[in-house]
């Protein structure tokens, strides 16, 4: 692994004006183009992009450090993590990793995980020296990937052979594998059991983490592709990428409360401290931000097939951050 | 502003087209790579259209030769179609995405994490026009050499001889080759964007330039840039030189796509100031004027024979012996 000299640091162009200091802190989302290897920085307040950061190809999921200081940004056929400031989206160099995806760092904070899709490998590094710490190949182009809170499981979909796969993180051996519907996407822990969005079908499927076993189905659009929870945990909102629709489920019972007609192939979301749902639309290239109250929404372009998004916001929160669990 | 356009158009053909399509198949693991497909068409046909509203013209207002029947142009429209917009450039995305993970997979799996070519060199990060200037050069420059390597052996100038048949060269010419021809060109930038990590489809404007430059220099038009630009960039009488009668096979000149300073560099640029007739006179008619098929199938079969011979032939190292043809 290496780091940009620093040299290379300092001429890294920002294409707009300097997106924030330290000292003044502007409310920022920060947006993976994964089409045309960029972020995109959007002052919150004002709804502008007001910066430009390159990335090497394709950026697509991030992880926040344990101590909040980092954010990981995968940029997957560039064979790298970029790391910017949370706070002000400055630069701060890169790392070398393989293939990465989709990240996380384990509840307690020993291990970050790595699924690296184009490569069909599952990458456990040491939170802190990023050693790796164990590899796994579970099976055809590992997507979205969640842990068990007390960070004795993880949970990984598996796009291409339709599976779920699990692992023991106490011993770093293989749990079980399943099936579990055509082309699994999102993943997350929900109430003991692992929710996961099937985007080859309409649905996502609510698994048993100990045999993997499908419980339960729930409808929610075409192509559903990853989940969130609200700030509160009282919803659960799904983005249907072919659908064109957000799915907001009823926590509790895993009901539909509401959908959102949200064109232009909705992916990850973030939520902003009033509430707003900002969500990235792959197709339409460009944010949504979208008031779940009145369903109303207004767009902000970004750059190609914008995929993650990342709140400064969010940092206000206490708890683990992923672009899962918010 | 024009790149957006076209990619938003490309994200409807996807969205409305392509996805459900895959959706309906159970093929949605291909989503993230889906979009891509869509981009190559409408960039390819924008590129198709593109070419065809400045070079039409130009040809109209300028030629070199006038032809009483265009039928073997006709056969050229349908290689430009079926290379930029159709399957073919889709084909090669997804096998040169395929293999390249699988490099790159062998490699982790031995330790070593390939990078790409900005943090070799870093001040290249950053700069995209740099960036895909120093890529645009790296792949022309290794374009000469597979060119001038094609005329170089018989067996590989067999294949090469049907993109140099063509007596009635127009600016849809460029992609008329053998499949096979293709293939080696293929596997010949597949090896050198697994070695300096090409971005596929991040500069699409500026790929769409190059490849209009390529279109143009085989436009049956009297235009050079001048003195500096013709040092600059290919003109289409500097690559019209290469095309030749007398400069057909083994002892050509200009073998550059889109730069000139290969064949400066390696003595090989011609840039005389006249406008030659082109074909190859040694090469079998349907190579010229026969269909698709006809051309195809000529082509494999003049491989087969020049194969079979002893002497492949290596003149890539012997200085350039140009005698051309003049005008008439």
């Amino acid at each position: 692994m290496t780091l940009l000299p620093r040299r290379a640091l300092l001429s890294l162009p920002l294409l707009g004006l300097a997106p924030a200091s330290a000292q003044n802190p502007k409310n920022l989302a920060m947006v993976m183009n994964s089409g045309e290897a960029s972020v995109s920085v959007i002052d919150m307040d004002s709804r502008q992009v007001i910066a430009t950061i390159p990335t090497f190809r394709e950026p697509s999921h991030w992880a926040l450090s344990p101590d909040r200081a980092k954010l990981y940004i995968a940029d997957a056929s560039g064979n790298a993590l970029f790391i910017l400031d949370p706070l002000t989206a400055a630069p701060l160099g890169h790392l070398r990793i393989a293939d990465p995806y989709q990240l996380g760092y384990s509840p307690d904070q020993k291990f970050l995980a790595v699924n690296a899709l184009r490569i069909n490998h599952v990458d456990f590094y040491d939170a802190q020296t990023f050693k790796l710490v164990k590899r796994f190949s579970p099976g055809s182009m590992p997507s979205h990937l969640d842990f068990s809170p007390d960070s004795r499981w993880s949970f990984h979909s598996c796009q291409g052979s339709d599976s779920l796969t699990s692992y023991d993180l106490t011993t770093m051996t293989p749990r079980w594998s399943v099936k579990i519907g055509k082309t699994p996407a999102g993943v997350l822990w929900h109430q003991n059991t692992v929710l996961v969005a099937i985007m080859g079908a309409d649905h996502i499927v609510q698994s048993d983490p100990v045999t993997g076993a499908v419980q339960r189905k729930i409808p929610t659009g075409i192509g559903a592709h990853n989940i969130f929870y609200d700030p509160t945990h009282q919803i659960i909102y799904v983005s249907n990428r072919l659908g064109g629709s957000l799915t907001a489920l009823d926590a509790q019972n895993l009901t539909p409360i509401r959908t959102y007609p949200l064109p232009g192939g909705p992916d990850d979301i973030g939520i902003d401290p009033s509430g707003n749902l900002w969500v990235a639309l792959r197709f339409a290239e460009s944010v949504a931000v979208l008031n779940p109250t009145t369903g109303n929404y207004t767009s902000i372009p970004v750059g190609r097939s914008p995929h993650g998004i990342f709140l400064n916001t969010e940092l206000q929160k206490p708890g683990k951050l992923t672009a899962e669990v918010l | 502003m024009l790149d957006r356009l076209f990619s938003q158009l490309a994200g409807v053909i996807d969205q409305y087209a392509i996805l459900p399509i895959l959706y309906h198949f159970g093929w949605m693991e291909w989503e993230e790579l889906s979009f891509d497909w869509a981009l190559i068409c409408v960039y390819g046909l924008f590129a198709v259209l593109l070419t065809y509203a400045i070079c039409w013209p130009l040809e109209a207002w300028r030629p070199v030769e006038k032809w009483p029947t265009k039928k073997s142009v006709a056969t050229d429209i349908f290689y430009t179609l079926l290379n930029r917009v159709g399957v073919i450039p889709i084909f090669s995305f997804l096998l040169f995405y395929q293999v390249q993970v699988f490099f790159t997979a062998t490699l982790t799996d031995y330790g070593f994490i390939p990078p790409p070519l900005e943090p070799l060199i870093p001040p290249l990060f950053g700069h995209p026009l740099i960036t895909f200037l120093t890529y645009a050069l790296i792949l022309d420059a290794a374009d000469y050499v597979r060119h001038r390597l094609s005329h170089s052996f018989r067996a590989w100038y067999a294949l090469h001889a049907l993109h140099h048949a063509q007596r009635q060269m127009s600016f849809w010419s460029d992609d008329r080759n053998h499949i096979f021809d293709d293939l080696i060109s293929f596997l010949w930038f597949f090896v050198i964007g697994l070695a300096i990590g090409v971005p596929p489809l991040q500069f699409p404007l500026l790929i769409l330039f190059l490849k209009f430059m390529e279109s143009l220099s085989h436009a049956n038009v009297k235009l050079d840039f001048g003195p500096l630009g013709e040092r600059l960039l290919i003109s289409p009488r500097f690559h019209r030189r290469h095309h030749a009668i007398a400069a057909a096979g083994r002892k050509s000149c200009n073998y550059g796509a889109v730069f000139p300073y290969w064949d400066i560099l390696l003595r090989t640029a011609d840039f005389t100031p006249d406008y030659l007739p082109t074909g190859d006179p040694k090469s079998p008619e349907p190579l010229a004027t026969g269909t698709y098929l006809q051309q195809q199938f000529s082509g494999a079969k003049l491989f087969a024979k020049a194969w079979q011979k002893k002497d492949h032939g290596l003149s890539l190292l012997a200085p350039p012996d140009i005698e051309l043809d003049r005008a008439p």
